[in-house]
């Protein structure tokens, strides 16, 4: 077992080689970028006979010859080196996403499976899991009584369209979760849009902001890396993300209601809303609201990033609520210096 | 010398100190001694595993009669003084110092292993000890190494790292070695301990391990390190003594026994006095042939 | 002993068992998985509890994921991960091993 340098042309040649050998076909730069560390398992013979990869605390690009593999040992060898590799730094949860036949060998080294379909399934192990995080999110002493909602939300920066979608759904349920997406590919940080979104809804008594952690996973985070078409993999990963929430994190908080805002714009968001609406009825009730408009436009998050990178921040200022605004006045030079080092302002 | 009685040291099985599936099985393949490596086999973040499962499983699994060894990490580890006391501890017959270059280190070693002794309520003297050569400065030294304490039970060459320390490596003929081997076997026999062989690692070239552990039998070594136990009948099939030597050798202890009922301290056979190594090779036959299966304990031979 | 931080020891390979622990505030929990657990579920269990024991650690969340392993491997298992989680490594407690 070693550590695998990808960065040695010959090392990456034949990692690559193996993989492709095995079905895995992505090895797109967004993807490679994104991994921390390598292993390797080599025969005697010198040719590496299992990997295994880590970003974050995600196994990703794990691949096993079985053919000089006894009852799948390289597998288990290959998953716990990672995870102890992971432990070194101090990283005990961990989720994978795989293909679908692969679902049971996780599952026979501990991993809990979240959700799946034809295409894949992800699963997660270690010394949490969503049970726990279901039992931290606060609840009311009578919550079985009261009709919950949710909304799950980047809030890249909170604006007045989110507003109103929140709105909209404290105005007419008892109480309101709005999950904000937990991932550090947003030009503002997890904290910072957390805080945005509690500050922008404070006024608003029967709304509780969460922070979505790893299972309000964004769907733009999801690795797909082993399916074979942008739109499968489009498919597949709204598909688990709705499964997840539908099966692990609503009934624990008698969530029965889901708000969306509609989608003119973004394709995929527009298959993801879409996807939403099929796989959370009957248990959940989608509720998709128009988009709120100001000075005749649709309100996007986008246009505010845009505006930001443009320094013309007041054009927008009537899309935000003053708390967002102010942040924005604050830290703009920071925000600006974001985008200056590569920060992308679109998508999401 | 830490022991009178000559014991048999033909093979000596290295096992991976954090491999339960390896340490649990360690005792049915019949190797004479089972070294248990908290060293280079286990990974830096693995080293309290290891010790703790090689302590654990010490306490627990039978090992039949082969005599245990432990290599402990080196002294210019971290690990290397809780590595001691834990197998002190656990109550291991030998532990093996990798690196040795002096009689200092090995000295050092005896006081950490005494100091321990008495810390755990252990006899004192009971752990032995075995020094690993694996430097150019430790073949030169070898003889003041392998005289340095009597708890010493013999010395070992260790060929990967000393080849590398010689800028150069192994190669199928085992030239490189000649020196090192000769050193290592000259200092162990005239401190009076054993000697043990590298490891051989290509298990694909069995010509090539029979051919070298021949090659060691006839220069004198206790026997050879392995890494895999399909190595221990080979060496054992080399170590095997033939049908004469055997013969000779019940003559030997025939006259020995007679020497005893006749109060004659004077041993002799077909009219020649048999003196003191000859006596001695007859005894490690006959315990080859024993071990071999050759003789039973009687010492009748056995058709196989 | 307190468990300070999450800590994990062994591996999954034939006749080990993973072992993971982390802080409770509840007592002892034990999250088992293996094939033999119907036969030898509570054994290894009771090994586990009896080293938690024997070190003083009152509260834990433990997941263990056996893969065959003997009772000495169980115990050797568990001491390395409540020392890790302890931080003792490097001072073991020589008379509870």
């Amino acid at each position: 077992m070693q550590l695998l340098n990808l960065k040695d042309h010959e090392v990456f040649r034949e990692w690559k080689e193996f993989l492709e050998s095995l079905g895995i076909s992505n090895f797109q730069e967004n993807e490679l970028a994104q991994i921390d560390s390598t292993l390797g398992m080599y025969n005697d013979a010198g040719s590496l006979v299992a990997t295994g990869s880590v970003a974050g605390n995600v196994l990703k690009y794990v691949g096993v010859c079985n053919k000089f593999s006894v009852h799948g040992s390289h597998f288990n060898t290959i998953i716990s080196s990672l995870m102890n590799l992971l432990a070194q730094n101090d990283i005990f949860h961990v989720f994978v996403f795989t293909k679908l036949k692969y679902s049971q060998s996780f599952q026979h080294i501990g991993f809990n499976e979240l959700a799946h379909t034809d295409l894949g399934a992800i699963l997660e192990t270690g010394d949490t899991d969503v049970k726990d995080y279901v039992h931290r999110i606060p609840q009311q002493p009578n919550q079985a009584d009261l009709q919950v909602a949710s909304i799950v939300m980047n809030a890249n920066p909170f604006t007045l369209g989110h507003r109103y979608l929140v709105e909209q759904a404290a105005a007419a349920n008892d109480l309101v979760y709005v999950f904000v997406v937990s991932d550090d590919v947003s030009l503002f940080s997890t904290t910072e849009r957390l805080a945005l979104v509690q500050a922008g809804t404070a006024d608003l008594s029967n709304v509780i902001v969460v922070n979505g952690g790893q299972y309000m996973v964004s769907y733009v985070t999801f690795p797909a890396y082993f399916l074979p078409t942008p739109d499968e993999a489009i498919t597949y990963q709204t598909t688990l993300d709705a499964r997840i929430f539908k099966n692990a994190i609503a009934p624990g908080l008698n969530i029965t209601q889901r708000y969306l805002g509609s989608e003119p714009f973004s394709r995929t968001t527009g298959i993801y809303n879409q996807v939403l609406q099929k796989e959370l009825a009957p248990a959940i009730t989608v509720h998709v609201v128009d988009r709120k408009q100001a000075s005749g436009q649709v309100i996007t998050a986008t246009q505010v990033r845009e505006a930001i990178a443009q320094n013309e921040i007041a054009t927008v200022q009537d899309f935000l609520p003053v708390t967002t605004y102010q942040f924005i006045q604050k830290h703009l030079t920071t925000l600006q210096a974001r985008i200056q080092k590569g920060m992308t302002i679109h998508g999401n | 010398m830490a022991e009178n009685e000559e014991r048999l040291r033909r093979t000596m099985m290295f096992v991976p100190g954090n491999n339960p599936a390896m340490v649990k099985d360690a005792g049915i393949y019949g190797a004479d001694s089972i070294m248990f490596d908290l060293e280079d086999s286990v990974s830096l973040p693995e080293k309290d595993a290891a010790r703790v499962l090689v302590y654990e499983a010490l306490q627990t699994q039978d090992y039949g009669n082969a005599e245990l060894v432990v290599r402990v990490n080196g002294q210019d580890t971290p690990f290397y003084d809780n590595d001691v006391k834990a197998m002190v501890k656990a109550g291991i017959d030998v532990i093996r110092l990798p690196k040795a270059e002096s009689p200092e280190m090995v000295e050092k070693l005896d006081q950490d292993i005494a100091a321990a002794e008495k810390q755990f309520g252990r006899e004192a003297g009971s752990t032995h000890l075995m020094a690993a050569i694996e430097s150019a400065k430790g073949v030169l030294r070898a003889a003041d190494i392998a005289a340095s304490s009597d708890r010493m039970i013999g010395i070992a060459l260790s060929a990967e790292d000393y080849t590398t320390d010689m800028k150069t490596h192994r190669y199928p003929d085992g030239k490189e070695l000649e020196f090192a081997r000769n050193m290592v076997l000259h200092a162990a026999r005239a401190a009076g301990v054993a000697a043990f062989d590298t490891v051989f690692t290509n298990m694909d070239d069995t010509e090539g391990f029979y051919r070298e552990t021949e090659y060691i039998h006839q220069l004198g070594f206790d026997g050879k390190s392995l890494v895999n136990p399909r190595q221990i009948p080979m060496v054992n099939k080399v170590y095997e003594p033939k049908a004469a030597e055997i013969k000779n050798a019940k003559n030997v202890i025939n006259a020995i026994q007679e020497a005893k009922l006749k109060g004659s301290g004077v041993i002799s056979m077909n009219g020649q006095m048999v003196d003191r190594p000859v006596v001695l090779r007859a005894q490690r036959v006959m315990s080859l042939a024993k071990a071999s299966n050759l003789v039973d304990e009687e010492g009748n031979y056995l058709e196989k | 002993m307190e468990i300070k931080k999450t800590a994990i020891a062994g591996t999954l390979e034939s006749s080990d068992i993973q072992l993971t622990i982390s802080k409770a505030d509840n007592g002892i929990s034990i999250d088992l998985q293996s094939d033999v657990k119907k036969v030898f579920g509570d054994q290894i269990e009771s090994v586990i509890k009896d080293t938690l024991a024997k070190l003083d650690v009152k509260d834990a969340k433990v997941k263990a994921v056996d893969k065959g392993a003997l009772d000495c491997v169980i115990k050797a298992r568990t001491i390395a991960a409540i020392q890790r989680a302890a931080e003792t490594t490097d001072t073991p407690e020589w008379e509870v091993l």
